[in-house]
C-alpha cells in the first residue's frame, strides 16, 4: 500500500510498499518504470510527405519486434518447453502477416494516420473476431494480438525498449508477461516489483526459475515510483523501500551481504538431512508446476514432490482437452526424474482463483464449483488425467491428491472412478501401480475440524494453508479492503493444523503441509511443533527452512507451538516466532525480522 | 483451382502450433490458398486469419488452392490435416 503519493522533487521521503515476495533475495538499485501503454493510442494526422517515413518507422518497429520474439521463443524453449515457445513463434509470424503488415501500410498511406494507431485499429478488428469465438482458448489467444500490438507500439514510441531497461535496475510495472521477464533477466535486472499477479502466476514462477528477486501484488507501486528513484527490494519480506534514507541503505547493504553469505552456506546445507538437533527427521518436499523446474529439486535438496499442480500444464496446452497420451508424456518425465522419491500429483484444481474458466462465471467462486466438485461433474476431464497418472505410476512412486474435498462421498466417488480406470487399463494390458495412494487437501475448516471422518477414505492428508486460512478467517486476500485480515498465523488456523496433524498420526496416516507457510523459515519451528513432519514448498525456500530445522530441538518447537496456540492473535504469534528465531538462528533472524527498524536496535 | 474438404481431427483444434504449421507450409508455395469455414473465408497464408477461424476439433473446412503449384500445395496442406498436425486426436 503506497504511503506517500507526494511528488516533491527536493528530497523524497522514504516509504515502504508492501506486497507478496515470490522470489527471495535483496536488490538495491534505481527503479526503471516499465509502462504498458496500449490504453492511450491516439490517432493523429500526418502530412502526405511523412507517409514514407512513418512506414519506415513501422518497418523498423516490426524488425525489432521480430528480434525480440525470436529471442524470447528460444529462451522459452530452453526454460519452459516447446508448447510455450510455439506461442512466441506464432507472434513472430503475425508481424509479417499480410493481415497485419500490409493492412497497416495501406492504412497509413490512405488515411495519413500515425503507425501506432494503424496497428491498433487493424489488430482490434481481428481481435474482435477472436473474442466472438465460443472457445475460451481462442478468446484467450486474442491476447496474443494485444501482446503483438503492444510490442510494436512500444518500439514505435521509444525507438527501443530493452536498452531502456538499464542493467542493474529494478523493474517496476503494473504487470509483466513471462516473455518480459525472460528478456529482462538477460539484461541482468536486479529485481522486479509489480502491481498485480499472484505468487503462482507465470511471471512469479519465471522469476523464481531465473533467480530474479520479485514482489507482486503491491497494488499500485507503479503509481508511486518514478524511474530513477532509489529502491530497496526485499524479496524475503515482500517489501519495497522507496527512496531509503542513508541509514536504511546502510542497513540493507549489510543485510544483502548477510543474504549472500547465507546463500553460499545453502550450498553446504543442501546435501545435509533436515534433522533437528535432537535427531527428529523432517521431510522437505517441493511444490512444482512445470516439468522444467525439475532441476531445482537437486539444486535445493528436495525429497521428491509434495505437490505437483497440474493446472499450468492444462493452461499451457490451451484447453481442457489435454489428451491422456500427452499428459502421460509429461507425467512420465516428472516421475522418472523424481524416482526413487515420490511425486504427488494434485488432480486438476479449477475454479476459485484458478484462471481456467469453463465459459462460466460465478458470484462467489471460492464457495462455488471448484476442485473435486468440477472433476466429478466432468468425467471427460477426470478420466484422461487419472488414466495418465496411473500409467505414469509404473515409472516411479506416485501419490494422487484431491483438491477442495468437503464430503466423504467425494473421495468415494473419486475412488470409484479410479477403480474403473484401473479396470480399463487392466483390460487393455497397460501396466500401473495397483496401490497408488489417494490423499486429500485439507483446506476447508469442516474437514480439518472432523478429520477423523476422512481417515477411512483417504490414504494421506495435505494441509493447504492458504485456502484453509481464507476459509477459516472469511477473508479473500485478493481483496484490498480486507487483505490485512488475512494471516496464516491466526491461532484458529494453527489449532486446525494441530488437530489435523494429531488425528492423522493417531490413525497412522501421513500428513503434510503444502501451503506458502511451509516455505517460511519463520513458521518452520511452529509447524514442526504443531506436529507436522512433512513440509512441501517452492524449492528455493527449502535451504532456509532446513537451516532452521537443524538449529532447533523438537521439545522447544512444541513449547513454541503451545505458546502460539495460547496467543491472542496472529500478531502476537508473529512476535513469538521472531523472538524464537533470534534466539535459535540469529543470522537468519536478522534477515527475516519483520520490522527493519528493530534490527538496528538489536545491533 | 482445387477445392478440398478437410476435418480438424486433432483434439486441440487449430491452435497456435497447427496454425503456424499451416501458414509456414502454405508460404512455401506460389499458389494462393484460402480456407473457408461456414460463411467465412480467410487467407491461409495469414496466421492471424487462421487463428480467427477458431476451428475446433471436428470443424469441417474447405481448402481452396489456386496457382501453378496448386496440386503440390494441396497435397502438403491436406497431409498436415490427415496427420492431425502430429498431435493427439
Amino acid at each position: 500500500m503506497n504511503v506517500s503519493p507526494e511528488h516533491t522533487h527536493e528530497r523524497k521521503p522514504e516509504h515502504v510498499v508492501q506486497g507478496i515476495g515470490v522470489s527471495p533475495g535483496i536488490a538495491i538499485g534505481p527503479a526503471f518504470l516499465f509502462e504498458r501503454d496500449h490504453h492511450d493510442i491516439e490517432r493523429y494526422e500526418i502530412n502526405p510527405g511523412e507517409v514514407d517515413g512513418e512506414i519506415n518507422r513501422f518497418e523498423s518497429a516490426v524488425q525489432k519486434s521480430e528480434r525480440d520474439l525470436n529471442k524470447i521463443a528460444s529462451i522459452a524453449r530452453e526454460k519452459l518447453g516447446e508448447a510455450s515457445a510455439a506461442i512466441f513463434e506464432a507472434q513472430a509470424l503475425m508481424l509479417r502477416d499480410h493481415a497485419l503488415y500490409d493492412s497497416v501500410v495501406e492504412k497509413i498511406g490512405k488515411e495519413h494516420c500515425n503507425a501506432a494507431y494503424a496497428v491498433a485499429s487493424v489488430l482490434n478488428q481481428h481481435r474482435q473476431n477472436m473474442l466472438a469465438s465460443d472457445s475460451e482458448y481462442f478468446r484467450e489467444r486474442a491476447n496474443d494480438l494485444l501482446d503483438v500490438q503492444e510490442r510494436i507500439v512500444r518500439h514505435l514510441r521509444r525507438g527501443k525498449i530493452l536498452s531502456a531497461v538499464d542493467h542493474d535496475s529494478i523493474v517496476v510495472a503494473e504487470t509483466l508477461t513471462a516473455a518480459d521477464i525472460i528478456l529482462f533477466s538477460r539484461r541482468n535486472i536486479l529485481g522486479c516489483a509489480l502491481d498485480y499477479s499472484g505468487s503462482t502466476s507465470h511471471v512469479s514462477i519465471m522469476a523464481r526459475a531465473l533467480n530474479v528477486p520479485a514482489i507482486v501484488g503491491t497494488h499500485g507501486i507503479s503509481q508511486s515510483v518514478e524511474s530513477g528513484d532509489q529502491l530497496i527490494l526485499d524479496g524475503l519480506h515482500g517489501r519495497v523501500i522507496v527512496n531509503p534514507t542513508p541509514e536504511t541503505l546502510k542497513r540493507y547493504r549489510r543485510r544483502l551481504d548477510r543474504f549472500q553469505h547465507l546463500v553460499s552456506e545453502h550450498k553446504q546445507i543442501v546435501p545435509l538431512p533436515a534433522e533437528t538437533r535432537d535427531g527428529h527427521r523432517i521431510t522437505l518436499r517441493a511444490n512444482l508446476e512445470f516439468a522444467e523446474e525439475l532441476p531445482l529439486l537437486k539444486e535445493y535438496g528436495a525429497q521428491g514432490i509434495g505437490l505437483f499442480r497440474t493446472e499450468i500444464l492444462f493452461l499451457m496446452q490451451g484447453r481442457l482437452a489435454f489428451s491422456e497420451e500427452d499428459q502421460l508424456k509429461t507425467y512420465r518425465r516428472i516421475v522418472e526424474n523424481v524416482a526413487p522419491e515420490t511425486t504427488t500429483f494434485r488432480v486438476l484444481d479449477l475454479g476459485g482463483d484458478k484462471m481456467l474458466p469453463l465459459g462460466h462465471r460465478e458470484q462467489n467462486p471460492f464457495l462455488g464449483w471448484r476442485g473435486i466438485r468440477v472433476l466429478l461433474d466432468k468425467p471427460e476431464i477426470l478420466f484422461p488425467q487419472v488414466r495418465a497418472i496411473l500409467r505414469a505410476s509404473t515409472f516411479g512412486p506416485i501419490r494422487i491428491l484431491l483438491p477442495m474435498v468437503t464430503q466423504i462421498w467425494e473421495v468415494e466417488r473419486f475412488r470409484e472412478a479410479l477403480d474403473q480406470a484401473k479396470a480399463e487399463l487392466r483390460e487393455e494390458g497397460q501396466p500401473f501401480d495397483e496401490d497408488v495412494p489417494v490423499g486429500i487437501m485439507v483446506e476447508v475448516p469442516s474437514v480439518a475440524l472432523m478429520i477423523q471422518r476422512f481417515a477411512a477414505a483417504a490414504d494421506f492428508f495435505s494441509l493447504g494453508s492458504n485456502d484453509l486460512t481464507q476459509y477459516t478467517l472469511a477473508v479473500d486476500r485478493g481483496n484490498d479492503l480486507v487483505a490485512h485480515l488475512y494471516d496464516e498465523l491466526d491461532p484458529s488456523v494453527l489449532l486446525l493444523i494441530k488437530q489435523t496433524a494429531e488425528t492423522a498420526e493417531r490413525h497412522g496416516l501421513p500428513v503434510g503441509i503444502c501451503g506458502e507457510m511451509a516455505g517460511s523459515p519463520r513458521a518452520a519451528p511452529l509447524l514442526v511443533g504443531l506436529g507436522l513432519r512433512d513440509l512441501s514448498a517452492s524449492p528455493v525456500f527449502l535451504p532456509e527452512v532446513k537451516r532452521v530445522i537443524r538449529s532447533m530441538k523438537l521439545d522447544d518447537a512444541v513449547c513454541l507451538a503451545d505458546q502460539a496456540l495460547a496467543a491472542p492473535d496472529a500478531r502476537a504469534v508473529g512476535q513469538l516466532l521472531d523472538e524464537w528465531l533470534r534466539e535459535h538462528a540469529p543470522d537468519l533472524a536478522l534477515l527475516l525480522s519483520g520490522d527493519p527498524g528493530t534490527e538496528e536496535n538489536k545491533q | 483451382m482445387i477445392t478440398r474438404e478437410v476435418t480438424v481431427t486433432n483434439q486441440a483444434g487449430l491452435h497456435t502450433r497447427p496454425a503456424s504449421m499451416i501458414v509456414r507450409t502454405a508460404s512455401k508455395f506460389q499458389s494462393d490458398f484460402y480456407i473457408q469455414k461456414d460463411d467465412y473465408e480467410i487467407n491461409g497464408k495469414s496466421i492471424i486469419g487462421v487463428m480467427t477461424l477458431a476451428a475446433e476439433q471436428g470443424s469441417s473446412l474447405i481448402l481452396v488452392f489456386d496457382g501453378t503449384d496448386e496440386e503440390a500445395a494441396a497435397t502438403a496442406i491436406c497431409g498436415l490435416f490427415e496427420q492431425g498436425f502430429g498431435e493427439a486426436r
